[in-house]
């Protein structure tokens, strides 16, 4: 008893200190850093700029091309109503900054400084300017976390826009990412559009998603594309996320983070 | 007379000066994890940056025991895990990290604090993208997770690159940490003693 005594007064307040440090750390790892998030996006506020949009479509050409891709779509949705096609309404998007990078080198994970307060919520898709970019897979009160479709991990269902063979991508960090074709002698070639395929159950179909870089037709077990994904991933600032109901939420998902498409 | 109240709170009293102790630490830790996300220009090489809770914890367990070096370690491995993904874990790398640091018998081989901890901090950087990168291997080895996706050619090539620009980041960043929390420490290891 005595030596107890005398091993807790010379270790008890160090272990103690040690057990708190301890159960602090667990705590934050099982919320996912949600305090420390709060905190990040309170502290980078002041430096968080209004959205640019001028700078964005300084370009004439791209008003150009936009002008057209409206004429293409109310022509688009036009003959769809006269099909008698029942089309998903488009929504509108909240726009949001990107307050943060990946923590670690292994993940391609963006912060946003919006949350649930905001309307925003796991499973949301996020677009940039240029195209997909990811999908949310956690979100606090004011910050949300992206996995990026840049990161290994997020697999994407998509479709050659011209030729309309499909294939999963895998994220291959930086900009790249790497296309398994489905058949075994697929129609692509070199600048060719890649965007989600509607067998994609975590992302809408018909989102752009980058160009084909290289093609190698010969790899096994698949052909292979390399792709160049279209929206500026290394230096996003600005962000809009739209809602988006995926097929896999609906049944309860065991891991969140893989899209199998 | 002079009355300067800083002063005063470090010879106020033992109680005190620990609690002030664990303020500055544990804030200093907080600053480590509020750095993580950003990306500064001259902070950043291929989208890569500076492994700040690496260099906190060698920072910490340069002259501290295996024990405390691996406590520091299991601590801010949860708190990374936190902060990105928890599988797989940046526990075993960071303990690691710390028990090695600690072990490291210094004063033996090299004389300048400063360079040293630059080369301690490159070594260990290389070592914790390792284990992540063994650990990356092993759940694609073991087949039974489904975010084993990478194959081992990527994770490889993978390795190569953030290792190396990890390193040097961290180990040009490293004075940063260590020079401000080194000086405040051996401060209060002064104070301490009667």
């Amino acid at each position: 008893m005595y030596t107890l005594r005398r091993w807790w007064d010379r270790y008890g307040i160090r272990m103690l200190l040690v057990g708190v440090t301890l159960s602090t750390a667990w705590v934050v790892r099982e919320t996912q850093g949600a305090a420390i998030l709060e905190v990040y996006q309170g502290m980078t506020r002041p430096f968080q700029g209004a959205p640019n949009p001028e700078e964005q479509i300084a370009n004439a050409r791209v008003l150009e091309l936009q002008q057209r891709l409206v004429e293409l779509e109310s022509q688009n949705q036009k003959l769809q109503d006269l099909l008698g096609y029942a089309s998903a309404s488009s929504q509108k998007g909240i726009a949001a900054p990107v307050i943060g990078r990946s923590a670690d080198h292994w993940w391609q994970q963006v912060t946003l400084g919006r949350g649930s307060k905001d309307g925003l919520q796991v499973g949301h898709v996020v677009a940039g300017p240029g195209g997909l970019v990811g999908r949310i897979t956690s979100v606090t009160s004011r910050t949300s976390r992206v996995l990026l479709i840049s990161d290994p991990t997020s697999r994407v269902g998509v479709v050659v826009s011209r030729s309309r063979y499909t294939g999963y991508m895998r994220g291959q960090a930086a900009n790249r990412a790497v296309l398994e074709f489905f058949d075994k002698v697929p129609d692509v070639r070199r600048g060719d559009v890649i965007s989600t395929s509607t067998f994609s159950q975590l992302f809408p179909a018909g989102m752009p998603v980058g160009r084909v870089e290289s093609v190698n037709l010969n790899k096994s077990p698949a052909p292979e594309a390399v792709i160049e994904l279209s929206s500026p991933i290394s230096y996003l600032e600005w962000v809009i996320v739209y809602p988006h109901q995926s097929a896999a939420a609906q049944s309860a998902p065991a891991n969140p983070e893989v899209d199998v498409p | 007379m002079r009355n300067d109240p800083f002063k005063n709170l470090l010879k106020s009293s033992a109680y005190n000066r620990s609690l002030l102790n664990w303020a500055v630490t544990v804030a200093s830790v907080l600053l480590c994890l509020l750095a993580l996300p950003l990306r500064f220009p001259g902070m950043e090489l291929a989208g890569i940056g500076p492994n700040w809770l690496l260099i906190w914890v060698v920072a910490w367990s340069v002259k501290r025991t295996v024990f405390q070096g691996a406590i520091a370690g299991l601590v801010l491995g949860l708190l990374q895990d936190g902060m990105t993904a928890p599988h797989p874990t940046h526990v075993l790398s960071l303990v690691l990290v710390g028990v090695l640091t600690a072990r490291l018998q210094k004063q033996r081989y090299i004389e300048e604090d400063f360079i040293s901890v630059a080369l301690i901090v490159f070594g260990m950087a290389v070592l914790a993208e390792t284990v992540v990168a063994i650990q990356f291997s092993l759940q694609k080895l073991d087949g039974s997770s489904v975010q084993a996706v990478r194959t081992l050619a990527e994770i490889w090539t993978y390795h190569q690159r953030t290792a190396l620009s990890s390193a040097i980041l961290s180990s040009l960043w490293a004075p940063v940490i260590y020079f401000p929390l080194n000086r405040w420490w051996e401060r209060m290891g002064l104070l301490e003693q009667p």
